[in-house]
């Protein structure tokens, strides 16, 4: 279990599988507006990726995990891919 | 069973079924483009899911049939005979590993030499044509991506340059249907040598929120990396058909790539993911029928205790015991309507069944030094999976037999004026509430004349009752238990198991079976089967302590004589019945039983008709019932004599008894 939701943020922590996928989409559906917070998190699945690059929620603090916040992150806050 | 290996298991099995056929088809019409592409396709992605695993002698063989594949589809490479067989062989090795797997989890012991043979099988066509080199024969390709992302990230690719770095692009479409198949395009990335740069983008632009499909993947991959165009090619190895790459010249980042190849994309090529359907194991359906008839028997015991109830309470609260009953009438009906449901889940097209076939048929007439060809129709007629299953076994019998014993070997077919290649067509359709199963060759046929001699010569029937049989009667008798015309043993279908065990295994399933045959131009076997689960009714008979049950549709009559009318007869006993004698077996010295001393009055179920008539004696009767059949596991296995299992009301495993083979 790694997606959780805490008030208006969306905490996903531990290694992300295909299966977080789904309860962060409807998260994320619920209520457009939620944070995503990726301190806490490890590896992120590409369906967890895809998500975040499909919604762009905001995202709150800075990632965890090496891989996501070098090559990730900056992909994930910019401005959405032409 | 991670859930990962469970799913590894359904695609494993379908990838390896659509691999073999395509190669069968491919064999046929090796011209067939589209049949490679999906051969190459199947055995690429049942590779790339093996190696989600540590199956290193599985991978490396599959690698092999891979790149041999690959060959042919660059035109290096012929498809020869030798070509299939090696692949085929591959193939067949990995259904086994992967029902190995299903078993115990891991792959067999030999598995390592086995994998190596099949490696160097499969190199081995590849090497005889080592010298014709392919390099200048890489298609071209539009790799206007590669100079947008090298534009796109000028600063990284100068900086690598500067420092005297070769970059290289790589832009990877993962398949739509890529998380099924356990890859994870991300974990891919994170195993990319010397990255420089990375943009993510989608193949379809993204839908709304609402209408996003979280496992469906749309990402499109682009990346730079100054590693060399090998090193990259060997991180994404297992996803090939889904990259490019190119390098990027030092010279002009915006000008023309110096070189670019690109193997086929195929997004979402994958086949079986359409709709809104689910994949489920079977054997979860299994359970869940299981429970169903769990709760069916529970149902009938709470329909006893409310009948009791009813009676004690009916005239002290009416109104309570009229509630009890409705209630119970509602569950009654829950439970029936749920055993349909179920029922229908179950519902299997017979390709299942029929899929496996030819390649086992090309085996058979390859050992045989015979050319067949297996013309298979109306595999998308639906039955029971039980149905479905069932006639797997003696399908693969009837079709062993028609290339061993029907097609002639090709100097009599020569002969005989027929075309060398014998054919032989397995067709279904639906005939009114059933299916009909058509076994047909163009080969010899039978013989009423041989057929009476060997009846004769291993006392099925009195002879003169032989003679009377018409020649369309006297064929059945191939079905008889003991009767078999093979005068020589073949390692095809010569385990002493005969047409009998075929008749068997099909009223088994709840069906029938029947031959017609035309000396000279062949013979037709036809199994008609019911379309759903068999229910059969059975006659219930005592015998000591236990209860069997006899096929209501074998039972001609029951009777009741008393003792002293029953007459010795040579070495057993019989009575006469309407001014026939018809001889009297007692039915536990046909089970091997101890016998109970006898009453004054014989009861007996009286099996067969006209001179094969016999009354079985049983202790007694105890009414019938509808049962849900079980076949037995098998053709070969089981008890000779039972015809399968049925579970019955109270809890209690029911042994259905095969009344024809009992009595031989």
């Amino acid at each position: 279990m790694s997606v959780r939701l805490d008030g208006p943020v969306i905490r996903l922590e531990g290694a992300c599988r295909v299966e977080d996928a789904e309860p962060l989409l409807s998260f994320l559906q619920e209520e457009p507006g939620r944070v995503v917070d990726l301190s806490a998190a490890g590896g992120l699945h590409a369906a967890v990726v895809q998500v975040l690059l499909a919604l762009r929620p905001p995202l709150a603090g800075p990632p965890g995990d090496p891989f996501t916040e070098r090559w990730l992150a900056p992909l994930l806050a910019g401005p959405p891919p032409g | 069973m991670s859930e990962l290996l469970e799913q590894f298991l359904i695609e494993g099995r379908e990838l390896a079924q659509q691999a073999t056929e395509d190669l069968l088809a491919l064999e046929r019409d090796p011209a067939d483009a589209a049949r490679l592409d999906s051969a190459f396709r199947a055995v690429h992605t049942l590779k790339g899911s093996v190696a989600l695993f540590d199956l290193q002698p599985m991978q490396r063989a599959l690698h092999a049939a891979e790149d041999l594949l690959d060959a042919v589809r660059a035109g290096r490479l012929g498809v020869g005979r030798g070509v299939i067989d090696a692949l085929l062989d591959c193939i067949g090795a990995s259904e086994a590993w992967i029902e190995a797997l299903a078993r115990t989890g891991t792959l067999p012991a030999d598995a390592p030499g086995r994998g190596r043979g099949l490696e160097e099988a499969l190199r081995a066509p590849l090497q005889e044509d080592s010298g014709a080199q392919p390099a200048s024969a890489e298609p071209p390709s539009d790799a206007s991506w590669a100079i947008a992302l090298a534009a796109a990230e000028a600063p990284a690719v100068a900086a690598a340059h500067a420092a005297g770095q070769e970059v290289t692009a790589l832009r990877y479409v993962p398949a739509a249907d890529c998380f099924f198949l356990g890859d994870d395009p991300m974990a891919l990335l994170r195993a990319v040598p010397e990255m420089i740069a990375l943009r993510l983008g989608a193949r379809q632009p993204w839908p709304d929120g609402a209408a996003m499909d979280p496992f469906a993947c749309n990402l499109v991959i682009e990346l730079l990396s100054t590693a060399g165009e090998a090193e990259l090619r060997q991180a994404f190895r297992f996803v090939a058909d889904q990259i490019a790459t190119a390098a990027i010249a030092p010279s002009a980042p915006a000008s023309a790539p110096a070189s670019a190849s690109e193997e086929a994309s195929a997004p979402g090529g994958a086949p079986g993911l359409g709709g809104r359907s689910l994949r489920v194991d079977a054997a979860r359906i299994d359970a869940l029928m299981d429970l169903v008839g769990e709760m069916i028997v529970a149902k009938n015991g709470l329909a006893h205790l409310v009948a009791q109830v009813v009676a004690q309470l009916g005239e002290a609260d009416p109104r309570l015991a009229r509630a009890l009953g409705e209630s119970q009438a509602g569950i009654e009906a829950l439970a029936e309507q749920m055993h349909r449901t179920v029922l229908g889940v179950r519902m299997t097209p017979l390709a299942r069944s029929f899929n496996r076939l030819p390649r086992l048929v090309r085996d058979a007439a390859a050992e045989l030094g015979k050319t067949v060809v297996l013309d298979i129709r109306g595999e998308a007629v639906e039955a029971d999976k039980a149905i479905v299953d069932g006639l797997f076994d003696p399908l693969l019998h009837l079709l062993r037999n028609a290339v061993d014993h029907g097609i002639e070997p090709p100097e009599a077919r020569a002969g005989a004026g027929k075309p060398a290649a014998g054919r032989i067509t397995l067709e279904a359709r639906r005939e009114g509430e059933g299916i009909l199963v058509e076994v047909a060759d163009d080969g010899r046929g039978i013989d009423p004349a041989r057929i009476r001699q060997a009846a004769k010569a291993r006392g099925l029937m009195p002879e003169a009752a032989i003679d009377a049989l018409g020649d369309e009667e006297a064929v059945q008798l191939v079905f008889r238990p003991g009767f078999s015309t093979a005068s020589a043993v073949t390692s095809l279908s010569g385990r002493g198991v005969g047409m009998d065990a075929v008749r068997a295994a099909v009223e088994a399933l709840g069906g029938r079976v029947s031959l017609a045959s035309r000396p000279g131009a062949g013979s037709t076997i036809r199994l008609l089967l019911p379309q759903g689960a068999a229910v059969t009714t059975v006659l219930l008979v005592r015998l000591g302590g236990e209860v069997f049950g006899l096929p209501s549709d074998a039972v001609a009559e029951t009777a009741r004589i008393p003792a002293g009318r029953i007459l010795p007869l040579r070495q057993g006993e019989a009575f006469v019945l309407r001014d026939r004698t018809v001889p009297l077996v007692r039915l536990s010295a046909l089970l091997d039983l101890p016998g109970t001393p006898r009453g004054e009055m014989v009861r007996m179920a009286v099996v067969g008709s006209g001179a094969a008539r016999v009354g079985v004696e049983v202790d007694g009767f105890a009414g019938r019932a509808d049962v849900l059949l079980r076949p037995l596991p098998g053709l070969l296995s089981g008890m000779p004599g039972l015809l399968g299992t049925a579970l019955m009301g109270d809890g209690q495993v029911l042994m259905v008894l095969d009344m024809p083979g009992l009595i031989g």
